[in-house]
């Protein structure tokens, strides 16, 4: 009788391949961009629902797994909750947060929650990604068009009638452990194997209410600022909402 | 065989009493606590999956399946989700999150067999297997890890061979040590098993009828039948025979007239069996999903059961399957007529095998019993379509 551990044995098989997986460099390729046509001016003053985001943090052990850390991940969701707060000003929106639903209501949040989650990895890999396109937006995509969509079915979440559009948010964080930087190093020195100490992935979209599409998305896989405290959770989500159409421009 | 004779020999006669029990456990420790937020956040998603079935009956079975088993006092720590999944499994998450799929309950006969896996995996949660398999993981990664980089710095063949070996090593004992978890969990399951009021023979008898399945189809499919008396390199569980030969030691032999709620078990079920036959029939295992209609029959054939079996007859599609799944249909429309899926298959079924005139009118009867069904357009055109077409 299963226990779901031959699916984390199977993990366990890849994480001598990622063990030793060069830290790929995070240049060279777009992170950010607009759906083609939309404008929104500074100041515009529109409501933005701000969906439950989903946060993870904890530290990559020395033989690169995912060790979750409960305590960090709260803090993160604290601090990220009071930098949010405190970037409405520059947003020149205002951000409501989206209401608890129970539910129908709960699972279709669920449902529109990991549709954008698969949307924007379309996104980020056929697009952000030159050379790596799909073939059926292969021409719009070359063209400089960004046209992607989660229908207009997203006007019945709850909360969206009070509001213009809504932003998702994502971030991924592992630490790299004392013995995973002790690694780096001697690998470095040692055979010259360039190795990722941890991982700081993070991506934030903004959603049409109305019609469903996606008119911004930032995604970035080498992110800076320690979620862990407050300075730095600022810096994340300014990284996060850097670009985000009509806020006035943070320094950076 | 001399791995079963030898985790008999190595057994007590009984299972050993549960260990007292401490209540609600909270986690300890960065790792504990880590997965324990892990676990939380992913049972906020699984409460809202569409594969999530919401029935409160057959929440309230499952639930006492396994407080019957375990006791109130451990059943307290656990929330249950019954998911629909045609597969053979159960699991359980460091939180007390417990996971226990559709495929399973078609598969259980009893609430004891039912009880048997559900007191596993709760085992599994007592012992805080999840946490001594990541750390173990954990331990066995770093490993190699320095290992990979060490080896790597010395250009030496002989080297990297060793290196091979290590990895290897690392990996055997890694699922020797998920085996080992599982056999700690089998005999925590059997001993509360012993303890309850149910009937510890049947954790075996699930085993035998699990073995005996994937004979049937392997069969089917002109395979042979498989090993399950040998222990895999891979292999996270021990094999089966293994698994059945020892819980059929450790069950208390005093209590084989103990009542193994096989009623219940079946009560509970009726309502969901038609379409946990349904997806088990679309897995496109002829062998397995015959045998399995089959085992319920075993407590007299239904018009539910003789449906499937046109079902899945008629899913193989070839002229000897249509015919007989003609057959298998007649007995489910004999024995309750209003059964409008049985019309259907009946009537598609003999439509294909060239009766048209009974066959339109076994489809007829289908659209009066079901007028708004999804595909009422297309029968229709069926039921239109000339004689001698």
């Amino acid at each position: 009788m299963g226990t779901g551990l031959a699916t984390r044995l199977t993990i366990m098989l890849l994480a001598p391949a990622l063990t030793l997986a060069p830290a790929s460099p995070a240049a060279a390729r777009q992170r950010s961009a607009q759906k083609t046509g939309f404008t929104l001016p500074a100041g515009s003053g529109r409501t933005i629902l701000l969906i439950r985001p989903s946060i993870r943090v904890g530290a990559r052990s020395t033989g690169g797994m995912f060790e979750p850390n409960g305590d960090w991940t709260d803090q993160a969701r604290r601090n990220i909750e009071t930098a949010l707060a405190a970037q409405q000003q520059a947003l020149g929106n205002r951000v409501i947060p989206a209401p608890i639903a129970d539910g129908d209501a709960a699972r279709l949040v669920a449902d529109y929650a990991a549709l954008f989650a698969a949307v924007s990895q379309s996104v980020i890999r056929y697009q952000f990604f030159a050379g790596d396109r799909l073939p059926t937006k292969k021409r719009a995509t070359q063209a400089g068009r960004f046209d992607w969509t989660l229908g207009p079915g997203i006007a019945r979440l709850p909360g969206a009638r009070d509001a213009d559009y809504a932003l998702f948010l994502s971030t991924s964080d592992a630490y790299g452990s004392t013995g995973r930087k002790l690694l780096q190093i001697v690998a470095m020195l040692g055979p010259g194997i360039p190795l990722s100490a941890g991982e700081h992935a993070g991506y934030a979209g903004l959603v049409d209410l109305r019609t469903g599409d996606l008119l911004w998305l930032n995604a970035d896989r080498a992110m800076g600022g320690d979620l862990r405290t407050p300075e730095g959770a600022a810096r994340r989500v300014q990284q996060l909402l850097a670009d985000f159409p009509g806020s006035t421009p943070a320094p950076r | 065989m001399t791995v079963t004779a030898l985790a008999l020999a190595l057994l007590a006669a009984t299972a050993p009493a549960p260990p007292p029990y401490a209540g609600a456990y909270q986690p300890v420790g960065v790792d504990e606590i880590g997965a324990w937020a892990e676990a939380d956040e992913d049972e906020r998603q699984l409460a809202l999956s569409p594969l999530l079935i919401r029935d409160a009956a057959l929440d309230a079975y499952v639930r006492r399946a396994l407080c019957d088993t375990v006791g109130a006092a451990r059943c307290a720590g656990v929330r249950v989700y019954v998911l629909r999944v045609p597969l053979f499994n159960a699991s359980m998450a460091a939180n007390g999150t417990m996971r226990v799929f559709s495929g399973l309950l078609l598969r259980a006969r009893s609430e004891a067999e039912l009880g048997a896996v559900l007191g596993h995996e709760f085992g599994h949660f007592e012992r805080r297997h999840t946490l001594a398999q990541f750390r173990a993981q954990r331990t066995g990664s770093d490993l190699l890890g320095w290992g990979a980089v060490l080896a790597a710095m010395v250009p030496d063949a002989d080297l990297r061979r060793r290196f091979a070996t290590l990895g290897r090593s690392v990996y055997g004992a890694l699922y020797r040590f998920s085996r080992d978890q599982e056999r700690e969990a089998d005999r925590l399951g059997i001993g509360y098993l012993n303890a309850s009021r149910l009937r510890p023979q049947a954790a075996a008898q699930l085993w035998h009828s699990a073995i005996a399945e994937a004979g049937a189809s392997a069969v089917a499919r002109g395979a042979h039948r498989p090993r399950l008396d040998r222990i895999g390199f891979y292999a996270s569980h021990p094999p089966e025979a293994e698994r059945a030969a020892t819980l059929d030691a450790l069950a208390l032999p005093d209590a084989t007239d103990r009542d193994d709620g096989a009623d219940r078990h079946a009560d509970a079920l009726a309502p969901w069996l038609p379409l946990f036959l349904d997806d088990q029939i679309k897995l496109n295992d002829f062998g397995a999903s015959a045998y399995l209609i089959a085992a319920c029959a075993a407590r007299g054939w239904t018009a539910a059961l003789w449906r499937a079996r046109g079902d899945l007859y008629r899913a193989r599609g070839n002229p000897h399957d249509l015919v007989n799944a003609a057959r298998f249909y007649a007995q489910a429309t004999a024995l309750d007529p209003s059964l409008a899926a049985a019309q259907r298959g009946l009537g598609l079924a003999l439509v294909r095998t060239g009766r048209l005139a009974e066959g339109q009118a076994a489809l007829r009867r289908y659209l009066a019993l079901d007028p708004a069904a999804g595909d009422a357009t297309m029968i229709a055109a069926l039921i239109a379509a000339p004689e001698d077409r």
